[in-house]
């Protein structure tokens, strides 16, 4: 346990900073803000996948006492389009619906109750067009345009990547193996729905409090959204209590900036019921995937043929980001000669396909990682084996033709994994299957690259200030969302400076008081955030330093050290408080600010310039083996995850205990995709619409989870950190797929994996295909 | 309607609908916004308070079933700035990710180890499983509830250990 | 809504004849939420939770009387029912949530009459009958007549359901209940069985009460299937043949939970779990959900 008050130092397990007020419940989330004179805002939604608007019928709305305001599109002076990459999703929908969870009206109430009522009042006069429900619909000639406007047809964006000749290859390998997988939608559930609150203050400004993972990115889009000045609006981001990706986009900021121009002067309070939240907000995209794997008998990967579908529904939402990630990691982590990959986004009215942790890997993972087993078995060698003898190492090019610069610890993971209990000790833990049980055991590896690719800058801008009272303010311009980023950053300034954490400060985003650093997202905050900072921090204390030797003269700074609280002059051991420091210097001196990019691949895999901008290379990956021990039920159907051990390689790691809460904490998201949640459509209709009935897993559901962390350095991260947000929930599903797989010869194409399915399969005998 | 009740060992009076959720009651009518509300049927526990000491889902009370009972909030752990056992346990264990579920995990924590003050790893789970937590995967607040579990029973008794 | 808090059942009785539209409820877990879908709109509600008289256990000689507002959390602390009625027990203990059963009622789980209700299983094979008093008597019934269909009960206007009396018997050498769910808490069933068996002493089974939840519109209880056990030796043999029987006993239907084959598959299957307790145990079975 760390006693309080200890120097903070990289590798310390430094309980978070941001914990204390989030157990005694003082800590303000977006959906704690109210006002004084406060408004409720909210909309009035589809409920239909695909329709012309004829007409928006709100007078009876409007002249319902307590309401305010009822407004259309007819009341948005800017584009009423956002995105991120293609700005192709209305604020408040005009001609068309899209999608069950487009908004088509906003009404602003004096309280709750009557906002209700007033929505229930609104009739939409819709004329219902076909809904596209399936990719493949969607491509066909006849299919109905999502998008007029878009060159691609239904298709967002599609890619094709070929090294070699596949189909040779493949026609000459001993072993060949060919499946199709079909992943479902996976809702973030995150605790804290869609939430804000926004007032326009006397200085024409509009200042706005919302849960969200991009603040200075949300003020651009929505400005440009709703027709007003970037420089107008200000967007503070509190911890958000959760987000997972689902806040990586407008969900109501455009909405109450909207509001507060027609609502000036009192605080608007905006916060999705969860119903709506299923509803409205993006989810993890469904992905149909087919591979055709080839081998050598020894096992050794030969070539690989794959083609991946996504549902990415009515809006670009990073869809094409997505695929392409979805791409570059359909390979796994292995090297093959011979590759095809070929991908598309495709445009339907089923739920908005976004940012979800992950972000294509998961889906493409599921696949290849469940063909490796079956192929290893197959080839007659264990699931360790073949991914031993097939693991990229530095210095390999990875079949898309990257060449592994960065810190690569694919093997090394395997070779940790394979000395666990839980893998030597298998057979032993098997046989103990008590009546009407049976047990197996799953591997999968994983690879995750790390930022935005090749050409989107992936750049943080780090300040840090002294203060007047001679403590350390970090100003944070990158979203935690529970991943303690920003803990993580004190710890890091907190090292560099010699300070305990009870000195250090923090600012959190805010578009006003800290400096553009990009998403929480992509596995990069700490790294890039991280990287500025560590800048920062010593170009500060060099700068105290500095000042010191020149007001006391001092030879100089090697002469000195920073303690906590203070500056020690080490030849004759006098302090000088931190405060009496500060006092030394200006304001403008006491602050550094300081920015870091973050490095590029200088391999180019492919020259289409739209998969370079969607992200195709990476360069810094991280690395992770999963060994699920899973328990099925042959009465019910059921799989318990009884033990689960994830070796990762996420770089030095700076703080095991942050560590270890992101790996469990992406496992068991990862079970859950891979068992329980179930999200369930019918004719573009959710109809696992609320937490009753999509089921994510409770302390019940998951067991104790060991994780290892394999520290070999990456070289250009904070102190050697790369990252560590994603890894974990990529390789889950496979795992516990393989881990079924072995305990009773089923493998299933649709997932989740649920007891009914299983019992389904376990009563129909065997596997698929040639996949036995 | 003129409701009366014990909020954190103090007497209050205040006047609201009947109807109006106890969960809206706290954190509209009275500033405690510990109590989260996350779906608002009862499935995710984030708006568990204490009632008469028992957890309940506030998100299901109704203003009027205040009346005359004692309720404890996430604001009220604490007792003279002297963090509850359990609260340092979440802090030093690793337990708080996004901290959404927090308080109403914490509650529930205090009910479990008042009716089961020593209880095992999977007791624990069962004596959490009202409260969904997104982030965490529970391991570690099961790490924090058997830690905080030994430190209540071996506090002498005083204000920070009377739940 | 208004919404009173009576403290007496004479309070409660002067409401109800007063207010012939109001809304009664104990713990409020089933009604709050269909108030939030829509699907009731009250515009008084009566909350029971004052009436201290409508809670408690107590052992009345030959039968066990459950006040109806006593709580699921009182039902699992009691240990008068875990001797007497431990299938109860079993069942209440995995309703839910810890939040929600110390919220929720045995009288409410009743009245709500969901096929997938997780005391009804058990009460059916206690062969529980329900205490209702109007305003001017008292009538029991047995609780397979008190139930009519999903959410429809035998109460007449301005009658309570005031309390269970379960009768006291020897003890059953099995008393077993499993539910299967779609995670192991917060789950409504999708499949339960409640399950009494008794034995004879060369292990034939001489008395077996069964009765399946969430497999369609009521509890289903099905005397051949009971007929297929009596009589024969407690082996896989024997609750194989009578799992098949189970399987066209029921009527499942298919929702956004399950499908109906799945339900009807594990009408059967449950049945096999019975063999774990072959050697008249009591043991705790593997946690069903």
């Amino acid at each position: 346990m760390m006693p309080k008050n200890r120097t903070l130092q990289i590798g310390q397990s430094v309980p978070r900073a941001d914990a204390f007020k989030k157990v005694t419940g003082e800590e303000m989330y977006a959906a704690d803000y109210y006002g004084k004179d406060l408004l409720w805002a909210g909309v009035k939604r589809a409920g239909i996948p695909h329709a012309r608007i004829i007409g928006i019928h709100a007078e009876e709305a409007s002249l319902l006492p307590g309401v305010v305001k009822v407004l259309t599109h007819r009341d948005i002076k800017g584009t009423n389009r956002q995105g991120v990459i293609r700005k192709d999703q209305p604020v408040l929908a005009d001609e068309r619906v899209r999608h069950a969870g487009d908004g088509l009206a906003m009404v602003i109430a004096e309280d709750r109750e009557t906002l209700q009522k007033a929505l229930d009042l609104i009739t939409l006069d819709l004329e219902p067009l076909e809904a596209v429900l399936d990719p493949e619909r969607a491509v066909m000639k006849d299919a109905p345009l999502i998008h007029d406007d878009n060159p691609g047809g239904n298709i967002l964006l599609k890619g094709l990547i070929e090294k070699g000749d596949p189909d040779s290859a493949l026609k000459k390998c001993d072993m060949t193996v060919e499946m199709s997988f079909r992943l479902p939608h996976q809702e973030h559930a995150y605790l804290e729905t869609e939430s804000g609150l926004a007032i326009l203050k006397d200085d024409n400004r509009i200042e706005i409090i919302v849960s969200t993972q991009t603040p200075f990115r949300d003020r651009r889009e929505t400005a440009e959204a709703v027709g007003i000045e970037e420089g107008r609006i200000r967007i503070i981001a509190p911890y958000c209590g959760g987000a997972f990706g689902g806040k990586d986009g407008i969900n109501v900021q455009s909405l109450l900036a909207l509001a507060c121009l027609h609502c000036p002067g009192r605080p608007i309070k905006m916060w999705w019921s969860r119903e709506e939240s299923f509803l409205a907000s993006c989810k993890r995209h469904p992905a149909v995937i087919t591979c055709r794997l080839g081998a050598s008998s020894d096992g050794l990967l030969q070539a690989l043929d794959t083609e991946i579908v996504f549902d990415t529904g009515p809006y670009d939402h990073l869809g094409g980001a997505v695929m392409a990630l979805g791409m570059e990691h359909a390979c796994g982590p292995y090297r093959i000669p011979d590759v095809r990959i070929s991908a598309r986004a495709v445009y339907t009215n089923n739920p908005i396909g976004g940012a979800f942790r992950g972000f294509g890997v998961p889906q493409v993972a599921a696949a290849m990682e469940q063909m490796m087993d079956i192929l290893a078995k197959k080839c007659g060698i264990s699931p360790i084996e073949i991914r031993l003898l097939n693991a990229v190492a530095k210095g390999d090019k990875n079949p898309l033709g990257t060449t592994m610069t960065g810190s690569t610890g694919m093997l090394e993971c395997l070779e940790t994994l394979e000395r666990d209990p839980a893998w030597t000790d298998r057979e032993k833990w098997k046989a103990g299957a008590g009546p009407f049980k049976v047990r197996g055991t799953g591997i999968a590896s994983a690879m995750h690259g790390m930022g935005y690719g090749p050409l989107i800058p992936d750049t943080a801008n780090a300040k840090i200030e002294l203060t007047r009272d001679g403590r350390f303010r970090v100003y944070s311009g990158v979203v935690d969302m529970g991943q303690g980023n920003a803990s993580t950053c004190l710890q890091i300034a907190g090292d560099i400076l010699n300070q305990e954490m009870t000195r250090m400060e923090l600012v959190l985003p805010d578009t006003d008081r800290t400096l553009p650093s990009g998403s929480a997202s992509a596995s990069r905050t700490t790294y890039t955030f991280g990287n500025a900072l560590i800048d920062a921090a010593r170009i500060l204390k060099e700068r105290i330093l500095n000042r010191i030797s020149d007001m006391m003269m001092i030879k100089g700074a090697e002469e000195m050290a920073l303690i906590p609280g203070a500056v020690r002059h080490l030849p004759s051991g006098k302090e000088i408080s931190l405060a009496d420091a500060a006092r030394m210097m200006t304001g403008e001196e006491r602050i550094v600010t300081s920015r870091f990019r973050a490095p590029v691949a200088g391999d180019a895999p492919t020259k289409d310039q739209a998969l370079r901008i969607h992200g195709i290379p990476h360069t810094i990956f991280s690395y992770g083996a999963h060994l699920a021990c899973v328990e099925i039920d042959e009465l019910t159907g059921r799989v318990e995850v009884m033990k689960y051990v994830a070796v990762s390689d996420c770089g030095r790691i700076i703080n095991p205990q942050i560590f270890q809460q992101q790996i469990q904490g992406g496992i068991s998201q990862g079970i859950g995709y891979a068992l329980y949640e179930d999200f369930i459509m019918d004719k573009g209709s959710i109809l696992t619409k609320d937490l009753s009935t999509y089921i994510i897993p409770t302390a019940l559901d998951i067991p104790d989870m060991k994780s290892i962390a394999v520290e070999l350095p990456e070289h250009t991260g904070p102190f050697g950190l790369k990252g560590a947000g994603e890894i974990a929930i990529d390789a889950p599903l496979p795992a516990i797929a393989n881990g079924i797989a072995d305990a009773c010869h089923v493998r299933i194409e649709r997932f989740p994996l649920t007891p009914e399915r299983i019992l389904e399969a376990l009563e129909k005998g065997q596997m698929r295909g040639d996949t036995a | 309607m003129k409701i009366g009740f014990k909020l954190n060992e103090k007497e209050i009076v205040i006047h609201v609908p009947p109807d109006k959720r106890a969960i809206d009651v706290l954190r509209e009518d009275l500033g405690l916004t510990g109590a989260k509300e996350g779906c608002g049927s009862g499935e995710c526990g984030a708006c568990t308070i204490l009632v008469d000491g028992e957890s309940k889902l506030s998100c299901l009370m109704l203003a009027a079933q205040l009346e005359g009972r004692e309720i404890a909030t996430i604001e009220g752990l604490e007792r003279d700035g002297i963090p509850h056992p359990i609260q340092e346990a979440f802090v030093e264990h690793g337990a708080v990710q996004c901290g959404f579920c927090t308080p109403g995990m914490i509650l529930s924590t205090v009910d479990l180890l008042k009716q089961n003050p020593d209880p095992d790893r999977e007791e624990i789970r069962k004596g959490l499983s009202g409260n969904l937590c997104r982030c965490t995967g529970y391991q570690k607040i099961v790490d924090a509830v058997e830690a905080g579990a030994n430190k209540v029973n071996s506090t002498i008794k005083g204000p920070a250990s009377k739940e | 809504m208004d919404v009173y808090n009576p403290h007496t059942m004479q309070e409660l009785r002067d409401l109800i004849s007063g207010h012939p539209e109001a809304r009664v409820f104990a713990g409020g877990t089933d009604l709050l939420v269909a108030i939030r879908r829509g699907a009731l709109s009250p515009s008084l509600l009566i909350c029971l939770d004052r009436i201290e008289s409508l809670k408690g256990i107590e052992d009345r000689g030959d039968e066990i009387f459950i006040s109806a507002c006593t709580t699921h959390a009182m039902i699992l602390r009691s240990a008068l029912l875990l001797e007497h009625a431990p299938v109860l027990t079993q069942a209440v203990g995995e309703l839910g949530s810890p939040q929600i059963r110390n919220m929720g009622t045995i009288g409410g789980n009743i009245i709500t009459a969901s096929p997938a209700g997780d005391t009804l299983p058990p009460l059916y094979v206690l062969k529980a009958e329900m205490e209702i008093h109007g305003p001017a008597s008292g009538r029991r019934m047995p609780i397979d007549e008190f139930i009519r269909g999903p959410g429809s009960v035998n109460l007449l206007h301005g009658e309570i359901l005031t309390g269970v009396a379960i009768p006291k018997e020897a003890p059953w050498d099995i008393g077993h209940y499993e539910k299967v769910g779609k995670r192991k808490a917060l789950s409504i069933a999708i499949a339960g069985l409640a399950a009494s068996i008794r034995l004879s002493g060369s292990g034939e089974i001489i008395n077996a009460r069964l009765a399946w939840g969430s497999l369609g519109p009521k509890i289903i209880i099905s005397r051949p299937v009971e007929a297929a056990l009596i009589g024969r030796p407690l082996t896989l043999k024997t609750l194989k043949d009578a799992a098949a029987l189970a399987r066209d006993a029921v009527s499942p239907i298919s929702d956004v939970r399950a499908g109906a084959e799945y339900r009807r598959t594990l009408a059967g299957n449950l049945l096999l779990r019975l063999i774990q307790c072959a050697d008249g145990s009591k043991a705790p079975l593997p946690r069903g959900g």
